[in-house]
Order: structure tokens, then C-alpha cells, then sequence
């Protein structure tokens, strides 16, 4: 029986010399090929660690992608990237603009993880930002409705992972992260943009929401098309269970935990983070839960990651232990 | 949405009415881009790493408000705000300078890709000092076109506030309002001639909209000023035509976002002067003159005689767009204010 598999939502920081890299990249200082060798080199370390650690799904970490749109829009002719527009305080991102049909063009990312599955008998997953998000942090100049761009932006993604099937991945994660952002008006449309990507696609799908009013769009959510939804528990102390207890989780679905909150430097105690998952097996059997960190890393330091991710493979240890499972 | 437009070369028999002005929303882009250097974001940087003094960052930020003064007036507008760029974001500026607030961990702004920090009230709310009265002033003093004051409302900032201390949301709504009527009064006595208040919170929760008039009424006693109240990404759909009723002279309504807005405003007389939101404040997508003229051209033909001052401005803050489509887009918008002047025989 598996129960309470490991893995990571996605993102880990960038070493100091891929930083270093990037920068001297786009300031036209080092040649792209410079720069991908440390991209690799860079998560070779981020596998190792992994490895190292006991996980069960491991991630690439991104090191080669700056923003989880951006990325995307960078390899689409149909898209360009645009100017500076605030997030929040004093922090501005490019927010790329969809310019033309949006059409796949080759694939975007599956080099990546063709490359760190070699360096692995672990399954890598797959990393996808799903169409909706990626159409709702972009600006549109093409078309005359969000409908019709989602669902391009849907068909685009879909051959993404027709190719990252085709090459081997089993599981393919699609964040959402924007997904409850007019939940009255779109949740459909983000339903049925997810349904697009999907079909006919022979592998396990996930997907991680985050961020804001997660509580407005479940049960709602669990029409995703998806074998498991992670959700960020920690950075709420588990009041989103409070959701799982007034409407139970799909009986066919599993459910990814965040039990280490990526926002907040400091790294919680074993007991802590074994606590948090006692408290999730007390509505959900522990073959359908996973443990993950809430959101991707790369906001922390390389060390701090690392020791978030410690924290929560003793702690998933600890539980096992308590159950009786290996 | 695509609307079909068919060029009018001759000027159109209809009551027109007064010259078709421009104006903004409230905010405009903090920082340019390349080549242009990204002063403010460099000064806050180094503000917050304790590099530069308090007053070396009010001095960039000052030398930015009368740049984006500048732009604005460049490109054409009638009447100008300060950009809003000193604002941390549209409700921390604001409570954050009265007493009974703290401010809290990041939120979702409405249905954007943008976040404000949550203010929480933890204390009865005073009005101590002035807020926005400097800014006003330094504004005043280096624009050549008339500058409005921006408040952000009581009602949208109770709504966007987590409240530790009233128990009740209307009690902190008039509490606010109470507040802020010390800051409509310092702005009065300052020569402010307009003030408009930011309310686009009401469109999300129409119930609360005798709450809102009575908030209105009582941060505005005492006004002699015009005054305006703007929304934006809504239908005001079941609080119209009751938004009339409000104690302001102008209302301003997104007609970009809810493109519906148009048919429910011309259901009704008119009688106020009109903020018509009409080219997307949130997108990059360029509008052409000749689709706002005739937009503007529709509107006057389907309410003859009524709106006695028509503004045309953008459909929210500008600061969801890169400064540079920002400009441009001022820039057309004026171009179709001129266009619709013309073909109205209005003088511009």
C-alpha cells in the first residue's frame, strides 16, 4: 500500500550563480549556452537533494523558468513579454500580452524534464501553469473574449502534455493559481479549459491552487478533471479543513497537504508538521494524502527549503511510523 | 467587446450640452521602463535597506508626482490627479494615517492579479491630522490644469477591513466617514475644488447602499466643493438609478468591464454630471478616437438634453497598465474627446 507520498509543489531557490547567471544573461554578458549548463547544474543539486531526503515524486525545481506565465509566453510567438506593472509594495513583474492565435509551436518543456528524469529512478512530474492562469495574468490585444483566449491557451497546453506523456512522465502537475479569481463568472470555463488540457492524456493529473479565497470555489473544485488537489493547509494553521469537514473530499480524489508554509522564514518543528498531518488523517485515509510543502519554494533560501523540506519528511516518517505503514 | 463603427463626418443635431471633458481615475503608473530608470522603485529599495533618509524618499517621490503630472497633461487631460504615487495601495495610504487602524498580511484586490495589505481595526478611528493635503498642495502648485483630490471611500474601506473593535459594519463604515470628513474639510480649506471618493467595494455588495448614502452624507457635511464618486468593476445593476440620489455632482461608472452598464444608464434620466469610463483601464489593447467618439456620440444621441457634463476617463486606476500604454492610451482618449467635440459642434 502507498500512503503519505512525498513531493514538492514545484519551484526551488536559485543557487547564487545561477542568480549571478541569469543576470549577466540578460544583460548580454553569457552566452545561453552558459547559462543552461548551470540551469542543469543547478538542478542536479535540486534532484540530489531530493534523492537524498527519501521523496517520492520529485520536481525539476525551475530552475530554468523565471515566472510561471512569463516562462511560457517567452516560447510563444503568439505571445510577447510587456512592461512593468505593480503586484503589490514595491514588487512590479512583466505581465506578457497575448498578441496573435495562441498555437503550440514545439515543445516548452520537456527537455527539462527529459534531462532530470535521466538523473533519476524517481518519477519527475511534469509542471504546467494551466490556461486559465495563464491567460488571466497576461494582457490580451487578440481576442474578443477571455473565453475564446482560455480555451486556445487550453489546446496549447493539451499538446504540452500530449509531449510530456509521450516521453515518459506519469504524472503531470497544472497549477491554477488564479483559478478562483471570478469564481461566479468562470469557474466553468476554467472546468472546462482544464477538461481540454487533459483529454486523452495517459498520465496522473494534479493541480495546486493557492493563494486567496479558496474557501469560494469547494466543493466547486473538485470537478477539476484531477487525480489529486494540494492545497496550502499551513499557511491557514488547517482551518481549510473546516471545508473537508462540512463537505467531504471526493472519494476518487487525493488530496495534497502543504504542511510547511513557504511564506515565513522560520522552519516549523517536526512535531509541529507531524501534527498537521494527524489532523488531515482525521478526515482523509492516509493512501489518499499526500505531503507537500504549500506552495513552491523559491522564495526561501536554498537553505531554508532544505530545511523545510527535512522538517516534513521526518515528520511524514514520524506519522508512518505511528500507523504502522514502512 | 467589438462594437462596429460607422464613421459621422458631419456634426450630429442633438442637445449636446457643455465641451466634453477629460479626466483619470486616480492612479497612475509608479515606475517607467527601459531606458527610463525606475527612480521611486530604486528609492524605496534603498529606503528600506536604511540607505537613503525619509525625506530623500519624499523627494523622489515628489519629483515623480510632477512627472506623471506632466504626462498627464501632456497627453491632454482637463482635469489631472497627483497619480496616487505615494500610495502604498488604495486603502493603506489612507487608514494607515488615521488613528484605530492596523495594517495587516497581503490581500487579493477584488478580481485583480494585485494585492493590498488588509487594514485591521483594533481601536476607535480619529482623524488627527491631513493626509492628502501636502500632496494636494505640491500637486496644485506644478500642474497648469485643474488637479482633483482622490479619497478612498468609507464604505469600500470598511468592507476591505477586518474589524476588531465596532462589531458591526455599519457602525465602522460611519466611524470612517466620521474620519474622513475631517480630511474632506482640511482639502476644502486648502482650495481643493473637486474631491472625488473611490467606492468601487458598493458594486460587490449592493444591500449595503443606503449604508453607503448615509456614509456619503456624513463624510461630505459641510462640502461646498464639487464632489464625485467613482466605481468600477461592476454593473451597478439594483443601485440604479438610486447612485443619483447620492449627496455628489458627479458619478463615475466602468463602462469596460460591465459593457451593460450603458443599457442600464440609459434607462434612466440623467441629471448629474457623468464620469463615462470607456476605454480599459486594465488592458493593453489600444481603443481607436472614432470608438470613443462614438461611443460618446451614442450615449448623448440616446439621453438628448440630459448629463449636463460629460468627463470621459479611463475605466479604473491606470496602474494595472505599463506606464508607456498608460500615456498613450490618455493620449487617445483625448483624441476621441476632440473627435467627439467636433462632431457634436462643441467648442473643445
Amino acid at each position: 500500500m502507498t500512503a503519505l507520498l512525498t513531493t514538492a509543489v514545484g519551484s526551488y531557490p536559485k543557487p547564487d550563480y545561477l542568480l549571478k547567471a541569469r543576470s549577466e544573461y540578460t544583460q548580454g554578458k553569457l552566452p545561453r549556452q552558459e547559462l543552461e549548463k548551470r540551469e542543469r547544474q543547478a538542478t542536479e543539486y535540486w534532484v540530489g537533494v531530493q534523492e537524498g531526503l527519501g521523496m517520492d515524486i520529485l520536481v525539476h525545481g525551475e530552475m530554468e523558468r523565471g515566472d510561471m506565465v512569463a516562462y511560457f509566453a517567452e516560447l510563444l510567438d503568439s505571445m510577447k513579454i510587456g512592461g512593468l506593472v505593480r503586484s503589490y509594495g514595491n514588487r512590479y513583474y512583466h505581465k506578457p500580452i497575448i498578441v496573435d492565435k495562441l498555437k503550440w509551436q514545439g515543445p516548452m518543456t520537456v527537455e527539462m524534464w527529459r534531462f532530470t528524469q535521466g538523473l533519476s529512478e524517481k518519477p519527475v512530474k511534469g509542471m504546467l501553469t494551466g490556461p486559465y492562469t495563464m491567460v488571466e495574468w497576461s494582457f490580451d490585444e487578440y481576442y474578443p473574449s477571455r473565453r475564446e483566449a482560455v480555451l486556445d491557451m487550453a489546446a496549447v497546453l493539451h499538446q504540452e502534455a500530449v509531449e510530456l506523456s509521450k516521453a515518459g512522465a506519469r504524472y503531470i502537475q497544472i497549477d491554477e493559481p488564479a483559478i478562483h479569481t471570478r469564481p461566479d463568472d468562470d469557474f466553468d470555463l476554467a472546468v472546462e479549459a482544464f477538461q481540454i488540457v487533459v483529454q486523452d492524456v495517459p498520465a496522473e493529473f494534479h493541480t495546486h491552487i493557492c493563494y486567496g479565497d479558496v474557501e469560494r470555489i469547494y466543493p466547486d473544485m473538485l470537478r477539476l478533471p484531477v487525480k489529486q488537489i494540494h492545497l496550502a493547509f499551513k499557511n491557514s494553521d488547517f482551518e481549510l479543513l473546516e471545508l473537508l469537514e462540512r463537505h467531504p473530499f471526493a472519494a476518487d480524489r487525493e488530496l495534497g497537504v502543504g504542511v510547511v508554509d513557504v511564506h515565513n522564514h522560520a522552519v516549523e518543528s517536526v512535531e509541529e508538521v507531524a501534527d498537521g498531518i494527524r489532523q488531515t488523517l482525521r478526515l482523509m485515509p492516509a493512501e489518499r494524502v499526500w505531503i507537500e510543502p504549500d506552495c513552491g519554494l523559491k522564495t526561501r533560501t536554498v537553505e531554508e527549503a532544505e530545511a523545510k523540506l527535512r522538517v516534513m519528511m521526518e515528520a511524514t516518517q514520524v506519522v508512518k511510523k505511528e500507523l504502522g505503514i514502512d | 467587446m467589438a462594437v462596429e463603427v460607422e464613421p459621422r463626418l458631419q456634426p450630429v443635431e442633438v442637445n449636446a450640452g457643455s465641451t466634453i471633458l477629460t479626466t483619470v481615475v486616480g492612479n497612475y503608473p509608479k515606475i517607467p521602463n527601459r531606458p527610463r530608470p525606475a527612480r521611486l522603485r530604486a528609492a524605496i529599495a534603498r529606503f528600506d535597506r536604511g540607505e537613503i533618509s525619509r525625506e530623500e524618499l519624499r523627494q523622489v517621490e515628489d519629483e515623480v508626482t510632477i512627472e506623471v503630472i506632466g504626462e498627464q497633461v501632456e497627453a491632454g487631460i482637463d482635469i489631472v490627479t497627483d497619480g496616487q504615487i505615494r500610495w502604498e495601495d488604495d486603502q493603506t495610504y489612507i487608514v494607515g494615517r488615521l488613528e484605530g487602524f492596523r495594517i495587516d498580511g497581503l490581500q487579493r484586490y477584488l478580481d485583480t492579479n494585485t494585492y493590498f495589505r488588509q487594514p485591521e481595526v483594533v481601536d476607535a478611528i480619529r482623524w488627527e491630522t491631513p493626509i492628502l493635503v501636502d500632496d494636494y498642495r505640491l500637486a496644485v502648485a506644478n500642474s497648469p490644469k485643474p488637479v482633483k483630490a482622490i479619497i478612498t471611500g468609507p464604505y469600500t474601506l470598511a468592507a476591505l477591513a477586518q474589524d476588531k473593535h465596532y462589531g458591526s459594519r455599519r457602525l465602522l463604515t460611519l466611524a470612517i466617514a466620521e474620519a474622513l470628513n475631517g480630511e474632506v474639510l482640511a482639502l476644502q480649506a486648502a482650495g481643493a475644488s473637486i474631491i472625488q471618493i473611490n467606492e468601487p467595494v458598493i458594486l460587490l455588495r449592493k444591500g449595503d447602499f443606503p449604508l453607503l448614502a448615509e456614509a456619503l452624507g456624513r463624510m461630505l457635511q459641510g462640502a461646498t466643493v464639487q464632489t464625485a464618486i467613482y466605481t468600477w468593476f461592476g454593473s451597478v445593476e439594483g443601485i440604479y438609478p438610486q447612485l443619483l440620489e447620492l449627496p455628489v455632482d458627479t458619478i463615475g461608472i466602468d463602462f469596460v468591464s460591465k459593457p451593460e452598464n450603458f443599457t442600464i444608464l440609459t434607462s434612466e434620466p440623467f441629471p448629474k454630471q457623468l464620469g463615462f469610463g470607456i476605454i480599459d483601464g486594465r488592458n493593453t489593447k489600444m481603443e481607436s478616437a472614432e470608438y470613443i467618439a462614438e461611443r460618446v456620440l451614442t450615449l448623448k444621441e440616446q439621453m438628448p438634453g440630459q448629463i449636463p457634463q460629460l468627463y470621459l476617463n479611463p475605466s479604473c486606476g491606470l496602474e494595472y497598465l505599463p506606464r508607456e500604454v498608460a500615456q498613450a492610451k490618455l493620449a487617445r482618449l483625448v483624441e476621441g474627446a476632440r473627435l467627439a467635440n467636433k462632431q457634436l459642434g462643441l467648442q473643445p
